[in-house]
C-alpha cells in the first residue's frame, strides 16, 4: 500500500514535470516565443521596414535613421559634426564647416528629433533637432535626408527640450537649460535666468523668447497649439547641485502662446541681441507654473490632447495635468526613476523607469479616476532606460504596435568591444495587453530620443537623384581658368568612370576654386573625389554640385580619385592635379600628358605586356 | 468594291501615316543593377531617345557605339507616305480589275518595305555587336547580334529588341492592306 502511494506520487510528479516542459516554461515555449519575436521583426532582403526610425545621435551630432521593426541602420545624417564619408563639412573652407565654426563648434549634442506636423501628424517635410552643447537647432529636409539649415539661438545656453507647436508646426520651441546672466554679462552682478525660444519653422528666425527661472528641461506642446509645456528644475536657481533641493516642488511651465504673441505685438518685449524677450511678470497670464515633485524630467501630451504627463524622475510618480485647465488631476506612483512617457491608441501610457530598468504600462483613465488597478504591466529592459517612444506616440495618431526603449547602458548585452560600450535599443511589442520583448540593437553614442514615421508618409517624397543646381557644370562646359595671379577656377564634371578634366595644373599656394558636378542621371551612382594631402573628400551623389576652395600644397603630382565604389572602372577613375613650383616658367601638364599617352617605362623597372 | 474594303484600306493608310509619329523600334535592357527600372531606347524617325544618357555612359566599357547616322530614318517618310498614298488610291479606285491590281501591288510593296526595314534593323543590331572599339576595357564580352525580336545576353544585360508602337502600326497596316487586296470586287 505504502509503496504504491509513493509510486503514484512519483509518477504524478514526473508527468507534471514533462507537461511543464512541453507546455510553457521549458524549451518548446521559449523557442516558440523566440520564433514569434523573430517573425515580428524579420524584414526579408529586398523588403522594406514599416517605419522610419529617427534616433538622435547624441554626441555624434547626427541623426541615425533606423528601419523599424528590423532595427537596421539605413543612414546617418550628419548635422553638427563633419563626416568625411559623405563629404560633410570636412575641409576647412567647406561652407557648412564654416557655418558650424561661426555658430560655435564642429560637433554637437543632439537629443530630440522633432518632425514637422500637419493636423497633428507628421507630414514628412522637415525634422528639427537641438544641439544642447552649443545652443543651436538644425533642420533636416526629409526629401534628401540632409541638414539644410543650422541656427544659433541668442540669449540661450544648453538648447535641451525642443518640440514643434502642434497641430500645424506654427513654431519650433527650444528650452534653454543653462541659465544665463540676464544682461549677457555686460554688467556685474546680474541675475541669471533662462529662456524658451520660439522659432519660425521656415526661416528658423527666433520670433520671441519667454524668460523662465530655473533650468528648463523637456518640451512638448498642447495638441491644440495653445500652450508650450516645459519641465523646469532648480527653481531655487542654485548654481551648485548641492543647493538644488531646498524647495518642495519644481514646476511644469505652461507658456500661453497666443498671449505671448499678443504681448510681442503690443511691444511688451525688450530686444536682447535682436530678439524680443518677454518677462512673464509684465505679462499676466503668459506663464503658469504648475507645481510638480522636485526635478521632473519628461513632459508628454496625450494623443487625445486632454492631458500632459510630467515624469517625476526623483519622485516615483507621474503628474497628470489637464491640458486645458492646467490643473493637476492625478499623481499616480509608477516606479523608480520615471523619465519619459509615451502612448498607444488604446488609452495606455508607457513610462520609462530609469532606476527600475523597466517600462511600466499604465492606464490613463483609471489613473485619473483614482482606481488602484491602473498599472497594466511591467517589462524589464537592459539597462537604465532613458527615453522611450511608441510609434506615433507624439502625434494624434499613435499606432499601438511597437515601442522602442533607448537604454543608457548595455553592460552584457552585446559582444564585448572594449570598455567603451555601445548604447542599447530594445524593441517591444505593445499590441497586446502584455508587453513582449522583440529584439535589441546597438548604436554608437548616443541616441537620446527617437520618433517613428510611417514609410507611407515619405513615399514618393524622397529624391533619388539631385535636381540640376543653378551652378552645375554641364558636360562639355568643363574648364580650367586662371582668374588671378594666385587663383585658378576649375569647372569639373564626373561620370563613370572619369573626371573631366582628367588633369589640371596650378602653382604652389594658388587658391583653387573647384566646382564639380556629378552628371550621372541614375540613382545610387555616387562618386567621390579625394585629393591626397589636401584634407579633401567630396561625396557627389547623382546630379549633385559642390564648390570648394582650397590652397594648392607643395609642388608635386596629386592624384584625385573616386572614393565611392562606382563601377567596373572605379579603381581607374582618377585624375591629376599638377602643382608647379610658385615661380616655374614651364607649362608641364602638356609635357606630362604627352609623355603618358602611351604609357612610359622607366629604365631599370621591368614591365610586362604589349600594346594592342 | 464594298464600303468595308474601302474602310479597311483607309484605316491601313491612317495606321501607316500614324507610324511616322510613333517610335518604330524599341530596345529594352535588363540587368541586376536596374531593379524594376530597365533601360529603354526608342527609335523613331528623329533618332534614338529614352535612356540614351545612361546607355551611352555604359557603352564605353565594352566599346559599343550608337550608329552616328541613320540615313534610313531621314528617308523613311518617302516610302511611308508613298504607301499611304497608294492605299488611299486603292480605296478610291473603285471595283475595276486595274484597281485590284493596284491594291495587290500596294500590299506586295508594303510587305517588301517591311522586309527591307527588318533587314536594315537587323544590320544595325549586328553592327552594334560587332563594330566595337578594340581598346575597350572589358574584352570578355564576345561579338553579339541581338535578334530582331527577342532577347540577347550582353554582359550583365539581357537586351530585348522589339517593334514599338509605330512598328506594330506598320505591321497592322500591312495586314489590312493584304486583307483589302484579297477581297473580290462586289
Amino acid at each position: 500500500m505504502k509503496t504504491r502511494t509513493i509510486l503514484v506520487v512519483l509518477l504524478t510528479m514526473a508527468v507534471t514535470a514533462a507537461g511543464v516542459q512541453l507546455i510553457g516554461c521549458g524549451g518548446v515555449g521559449a523557442s516558440s516565443a523566440r520564433s514569434w519575436a523573430a517573425e515580428k521583426v524579420y524584414v526579408a532582403p529586398g523588403e522594406h521596414d514599416k517605419y522610419y526610425g529617427f534616433l538622435s545621435g547624441g554626441q555624434s551630432g547626427s541623426v541615425f535613421v533606423v528601419g523599424i521593426p528590423s532595427g537596421r541602420l539605413i543612414r546617418e545624417i550628419p548635422i553638427f559634426e563633419p563626416r568625411a564619408a559623405v563629404g560633410y563639412a570636412v575641409h576647412e573652407n567647406d561652407p557648412r564647416r564654416k557655418e558650424l565654426m561661426a555658430t560655435g563648434a564642429v560637433w554637437g549634442d543632439t537629443h530630440h528629433p522633432a518632425p514637422s506636423e500637419t493636423n497633428g501628424v507628421y507630414d514628412g517635410r522637415y525634422l528639427w533637432i537641438n544641439d544642447l552643447a552649443n545652443g543651436r537647432v538644425g533642420r533636416v529636409r526629409l526629401d534628401t535626408f540632409e541638414a539644410d539649415k543650422i541656427v544659433k539661438i541668442p540669449n540661450l545656453q544648453g538648447a535641451h527640450g525642443i518640440a514643434v507647436v502642434s497641430p500645424d508646426t506654427k513654431y519650433i520651441f527650444v528650452n534653454g537649460e543653462f541659465e544665463q546672466p540676464t544682461d549677457g554679462l555686460t554688467t556685474n552682478p546680474a541675475p541669471y535666468t533662462s529662456v524658451v525660444a520660439f522659432l519660425d519653422p521656415e526661416s528658423m528666425q527666433v520670433k520671441f523668447q519667454v524668460r523662465v527661472n530655473g533650468n528648463i528641461d523637456i518640451a512638448d506642446s498642447s495638441k491644440d497649439g495653445r500652450y508650450a509645456f516645459s519641465t523646469v528644475y532648480n527653481l531655487e536657481q542654485a548654481k551648485s547641485p548641492g543647493s538644488m533641493f531646498q524647495y518642495d516642488r519644481d514646476a511644469v511651465a505652461a507658456i500661453d502662446i497666443p498671449a505671448a504673441e499678443k504681448a510681442v505685438a503690443e511691444g511688451k518685449a525688450r530686444l536682447q541681441n535682436g530678439v524680443p524677450v518677454l518677462d512673464p511678470e509684465t505679462v499676466p497670464g503668459l506663464l503658469t507654473l504648475i507645481p510638480v515633485p522636485k526635478n521632473p524630467h519628461g513632459i508628454n501630451a496625450t494623443p487625445d490632447g486632454k492631458y500632459v504627463v510630467a515624469s517625476g524622475k526623483l519622485s516615483p510618480t507621474v503628474t497628470i495635468i489637464d491640458a486645458k485647465t492646467l490643473k493637476i488631476v492625478a499623481e499616480p506612483e509608477v516606479g523608480l526613476g520615471p523619465l519619459h512617457t509615451t502612448f498607444d491608441n488604446r488609452g495606455n501610457a508607457f513610462t520609462s523607469l530609469f532606476l527600475d530598468s523597466q517600462v511600466v504600462k499604465w492606464n490613463i483613465a483609471r489613473a485619473v479616476e483614482g482606481s488602484s488597478d491602473y498599472i497594466v504591466d511591467r517589462i524589464n529592459v537592459h539597462y537604465n532606460i532613458g527615453h522611450l517612444q511608441a510609434v506615433g506616440g507624439e502625434t494624434m495618431d499613435p499606432k499601438g504596435d511597437f515601442l522602442l526603449a533607448l537604454n543608457k547602458l548595455s553592460k552584457d548585452q552585446y559582444l564585448p568591444v572594449g570598455p567603451d560600450m555601445p548604447e542599447a535599443q530594445e524593441l517591444i511589442d505593445i499590441s497586446g495587453e502584455k508587453m513582449r520583448m522583440l529584439s535589441s540593437f546597438p548604436t554608437p553614442p548616443e541616441p537620446h530620443d527617437a520618433v517613428f514615421m510611417p514609410a507611407e508618409t515619405l513615399k514618393g517624397k524622397v529624391k533619388q537623384t539631385y535636381d540640376v543646381a543653378p551652378d552645375a557644370i554641364a558636360e562639355g562646359q568643363e574648364s580650367v581658368v586662371r582668374t588671378g595671379p594666385n587663383a585658378v577656377k576649375v569647372n569639373m564634371t564626373l561620370i563613370r568612370s572619369a573626371y573631366t578634366p582628367e588633369q589640371f595644373e596650378v602653382r604652389e599656394g594658388d587658391e583653387v576654386t573647384l566646382t564639380i558636378t556629378n552628371v550621372e542621371q541614375i540613382r545610387d551612382m555616387t562618386h567621390g573625389l579625394a585629393l591626397p594631402d589636401h584634407n579633401m573628400n567630396l561625396s557627389l551623389p547623382p546630379g549633385f554640385t559642390k564648390t570648394i576652395t582650397f590652397t594648392a600644397g607643395k609642388p608635386g603630382v596629386y592624384w584625385y580619385y573616386c572614393t565611392n565604389f562606382c563601377s567596373a572602372l572605379h579603381l581607374e577613375m582618377r585624375g591629376r592635379m599638377v602643382v608647379q613650383p610658385r615661380h616655374s616658367t614651364v607649362e608641364i601638364t602638356d609635357w606630362h600628358a604627352a609623355q603618358n599617352v602611351k604609357g612610359q617605362t622607366v629604365s631599370g623597372v621591368p614591365s610586362t605586356g604589349a600594346q594592342r | 468594291m464594298t464600303a468595308r474594303v474601302r474602310l479597311v484600306l483607309v484605316a491601313a493608310a491612317a495606321l501607316t501615316l500614324t507610324s511616322l509619329a510613333l517610335p518604330l523600334w524599341g530596345v529594352r535592357m535588363d540587368a541586376p543593377q536596374y531593379p524594376d527600372e530597365p533601360l529603354v531606347l526608342r527609335i523613331d524617325r528623329h533618332g534614338i531617345s529614352g535612356d540614351v544618357h545612361e546607355v551611352q555612359t555604359l557603352q564605353h566599357y565594352i566599346g559599343v557605339r550608337f550608329p552616328e547616322q541613320m540615313p534610313e530614318l531621314t528617308w523613311l517618310p518617302v516610302p511611308v507616305l508613298a504607301l499611304a498614298a497608294l492605299l488611299l488610291a486603292g480605296a478610291a479606285a473603285g471595283g475595276g480589275s486595274g484597281a485590284r491590281v493596284l491594291r495587290v501591288a500596294t500590299a506586295a510593296l508594303f510587305v517588301l518595305f517591311l522586309i527591307a526595314s527588318a533587314a536594315i534593323v537587323q544590320k544595325r543590331l549586328y553592327d552594334v555587336g560587332h563594330h566595337r572599339d578594340p581598346r575597350a576595357p572589358i574584352r570578355s564580352v564576345k561579338a553579339f547580334t541581338p535578334p530582331l525580336v527577342g532577347p540577347a545576353k550582353v554582359g550583365n544585360f539581357t537586351v530585348w529588341s522589339f517593334p514599338h508602337a509605330g512598328g506594330v502600326a506598320l505591321l497592322a497596316a500591312a495586314m489590312l492592306a493584304g486583307a483589302g487586296a484579297r477581297r473580290r470586287t462586289a
